[in-house]
């Protein structure tokens, strides 16, 4: 019997995404966890995986976009580009709760999206580096910092509206450079970030600590949408106003399709992995409770094209958004409250935020 | 509870500058063994309505006094021969407050210097007039030490240059004169959040520095440039123990305890499970005055450890749930906070036991 749970262990390391996906039962071990919550982290380390590879194939669709861009010009090729920036950041915000393993490598998740940036570095950064028309390389982008290496960066140079009433706006010579350095480096960034995860796949499956981690990744993720994303720049936390600049994305008008991404991304990448916990656990109402709960997020988001500053300052947008609010935060208190409970997980004080 | 043999690593190679000098402390006051009969305890935490404060405790768990505070908190110092404590904010810390230590009254809230911030922690001469405090010029990245007097009005009066990046915590050597320093290596900037922005570069040491001309009399570094090294303790006769926190990947479970004693700096790492347990993270160390018994927090871990100094031997192993600050309680055990509010009496005869439950979250440090 032994020799067998021997064997079964190390089979099990490298055939358990097969093992899974056929409901075979898995062997417990203190150091991996119960069967239940290595399929949970199989069901997590796939999902996570797709969502990785999708962020990459995006990025690299958003690159092909900026270059023909800037070979050729157009308001054509603008309103594409564009949009492949929307569809990449989205793809970002569908994995940004991950908040361990590769991603931690070399401050991967500030380089996708530097933020909050209550000092506007985003533009400052851009501005030095573009003030005296010095050429852009991919090296200058390397060693910028992560206020220039992502999304907002590109998002500035696409979408704000002091930087293309300037003399730099795009298609400028060397703002176009920088536009696609910096995608290339999204791009470099991504295709890694998928490829290491696939590496640290077996250390992810044979690690029981990550099923209450990748647990706390979402509700930390979760809170941060509910409270800093959505509840500060609608004035409901701090100083009590309400101010689009303390949202993400709101040069692009996307602060609210990015939450509405990192929900979905919560439904489909986490969800499914949190299911099978919450029903070994005899919680398979709760896991149903918080599926519809998600439903409900979903359905009454304001369409994916609202953009956040002017519902901000009508009273009769703003009550939507306080809708929204209350779903977000019930979904909320439905995972990092009852689930979170029911799971024994605990999202430490000094764990999580030490020094 | 694992007990575990201990395992020393020597880092004689990583040790640079050791200049020869000897710290036995043999001619050391025992000032913080008859300081334990009497003392208070204080505390940073964040209220459950979002606010923060500073409390004192007697060593029983309850609480004197509470005092809120405009910012999150981190560690501190009382100073000798007055009833006052200090308490900085946490990294980037923009102010220190002084605390009547009996009643929790602010005497004084003193702002960091133009173009600096604090990191968290501070140390008094033993006369209780100077103040040593870890600070950073953050456009730069300098690592100091800025020197106030407490005797005038904690007026600024020099400031010691380190030559490296991110002093943690420091204490006075029982020589009276010796700065002993835990220099992190990680280089921040308040402009970029708590971004890590060095992972690569990284020269974390446990640093010797004379407290009035500033003279870098030692400079030891971890067995790896990513160890940070950034909680320690000394003990009445001078041995230092050192906490880390690793900044490389966690499938690895390097040593996390740093000990200095004789001239010589060594690590010790605990075998088997107990390694990995400690989720490459030590909160606070802390060296009891009155026996040869250190205890160190793992908060990511949930773990607290008691171990033997002179041999490194483990002796508890307990699991508390997001422990963190730890000191020393007179008779030879320890007093453990949580981010749970929890209040935990630990020593190495018995089990952990619960001493009181506040709605708070204790912040890192116990002073």
């Amino acid at each position: 019997m032994l020799r067998f749970t021997c064997c079964f262990r190390s089979a099990a390391l490298t055939l358990l995404p097969t093992l899974a996906l056929s409901g075979i039962a898995l062997a417990a071990n203190p150091q991996s966890g119960t069967a239940v919550e290595q399929q949970a982290r199989v069901t997590w380390h796939q999902n996570i995986g797709r969502g990785y590879q999708a962020l990459a194939s995006d990025s690299e669709a958003l690159l092909q976009q900026a270059s023909a861009y800037c070979q050729q010009p157009s308001t054509d090729a603008r309103n594409t580009l564009e949009s492949a920036w929307k569809l990449a950041f989205g793809a970002w915000q569908q994995v940004r709760f991950v908040d361990f393993g590769p991603v931690e490598t070399n401050n991967r998740a500030w380089q996708f999206q530097f933020w909050p940036d209550p000092k506007n570095l985003i533009a400052r950064k851009a501005d030095l580096l573009l003030k005296d028309d010095t050429a852009v390389n991919a090296e200058t982008v390397s060693q910028a910092g992560v206020a220039v290496q992502g999304f907002p960066m590109l998002e500035y140079l696409l979408f704000d509206s002091r930087f293309n009433d300037g003399d730099h706006a795009l298609p400028a010579s060397t703002s176009c450079q920088l536009l696609v350095q910096v995608s290339s480096h999204v791009v470099d960034n991504s295709k890694q970030l998928a490829a290491d995860w696939n590496d640290f796949g077996s250390h992810f499956l044979a690690t029981g600590s990550y099923t209450h981690g990748t647990i706390r990744a979402a509700m930390t993720a979760l809170e941060v949408a509910e409270e800093r994303r959505l509840a500060t720049p609608m004035g409901l936390r701090g100083n009590g106003k309400r101010s689009v600049y303390a949202a993400d994305a709101w040069r692009s008008g996307s602060s609210l399709a990015s939450i509405g991404a990192s929900v979905s991304g919560l439904q489909d990448y986490f969800m499914p992995g949190l299911q099978i916990v919450l029903n070994a656990q005899g919680e398979s109402d709760l896991a149903k409770r918080i599926n519809r709960q998600f439903g409900e997020v979903r359905e009454h988001f304001p369409e994916m094209d609202l953009v956040l500053a002017p519902m901000l300052e009508d009273d009769n947008a703003f009550r939507s958004l306080q809708g929204l609010y209350v779903d977000l935060s019930q979904l909320t208190t439905l995972i990092n409250g009852e689930a979170a409970t029911s799971l024994g997980v605990v999202r430490g004080f000094n764990s999580s935020d030490g020094d | 509870m694992s007990l575990s043999r201990r395992h020393f690593l020597a880092a004689f190679g990583g040790a640079i500058g050791a200049t020869g000098m000897s710290l036995t402390g043999c001619s050391l006051l025992p000032a913080k063994t008859d300081s334990l009969k009497s003392r208070e305890y204080v505390g940073a935490s964040k209220l459950n309505n979002g606010g923060y404060a500073v409390h004192g405790l007697n060593t029983d768990g309850t609480a004197c006094w509470q005092t809120l505070v405009e910012a999150r908190c981190h560690g501190g110092c009382f100073r000798p021969h007055n009833a006052q404590v200090l308490i900085f904010e946490r990294r980037p810390g923009w102010w220190f407050h002084v605390f009547n230590s009996r009643t929790g009254e602010r005497l004084a809230h003193v702002k960091a210097a133009g173009g600096e911030h604090f990191y968290g922690h501070g140390v008094f001469s033993h006369d209780g007039r100077y103040l040593y405090t870890t600070a950073s010029r953050y456009q730069r990245g300098d690592g100091i030490i800025a020197v106030y007097d407490a005797k005038a009005g904690y007026a600024r009066v020099n400031t010691l240059d380190l030559q490296g990046i991110g002093p943690h915590e420091l204490r006075l050597h029982p020589d009276g004169q010796t700065l002993v320093i835990a220099l992190g290596g990680i280089k921040t900037h308040p402009d970029y959040d708590r971004i890590k922005m060095n992972l690569d570069s990284m020269a974390p040491a446990l640093m010797l520095v004379d407290r009035s001309s500033g003279e870098i009399r030692a400079r030891f570094s971890p067995s790896h440039h990513q160890l940070s090294c950034r909680h320690l303790d000394v003990t009445p006769r001078g041995q230092i123990y050192a906490g880390y926190q690793y900044q490389g990947p966690n499938y690895q479970a390097p040593p996390l305890i740093a000990r200095y004693r004789d001239g010589h700096f060594e690590e010790i790492e605990f075998t088997g499970k107990v390694q990995p347990q400690l989720a490459n993270y030590i909160a606070s160390v802390a060296a009891h005055p009155q026996n040869d018994l250190v205890a160190v927090t793992a908060p990511r871990g949930g773990r607290a450890l008691i171990f033997e100094g002179t041999s490194g031997r483990l002796l508890r192993n307990e699991a508390i749930i997001d422990g963190a600050g730890v000191q020393t309680l007179n008779g030879g055990d320890f007093l453990v906070t949580t981010g749970q509010g929890k209040l935990i009496k630990m020593g190495a005869s018995g089990p952990a036991h619960e001493l009181s439950t506040l709605p708070l979250h204790w912040d890192n440090h116990l002073v």
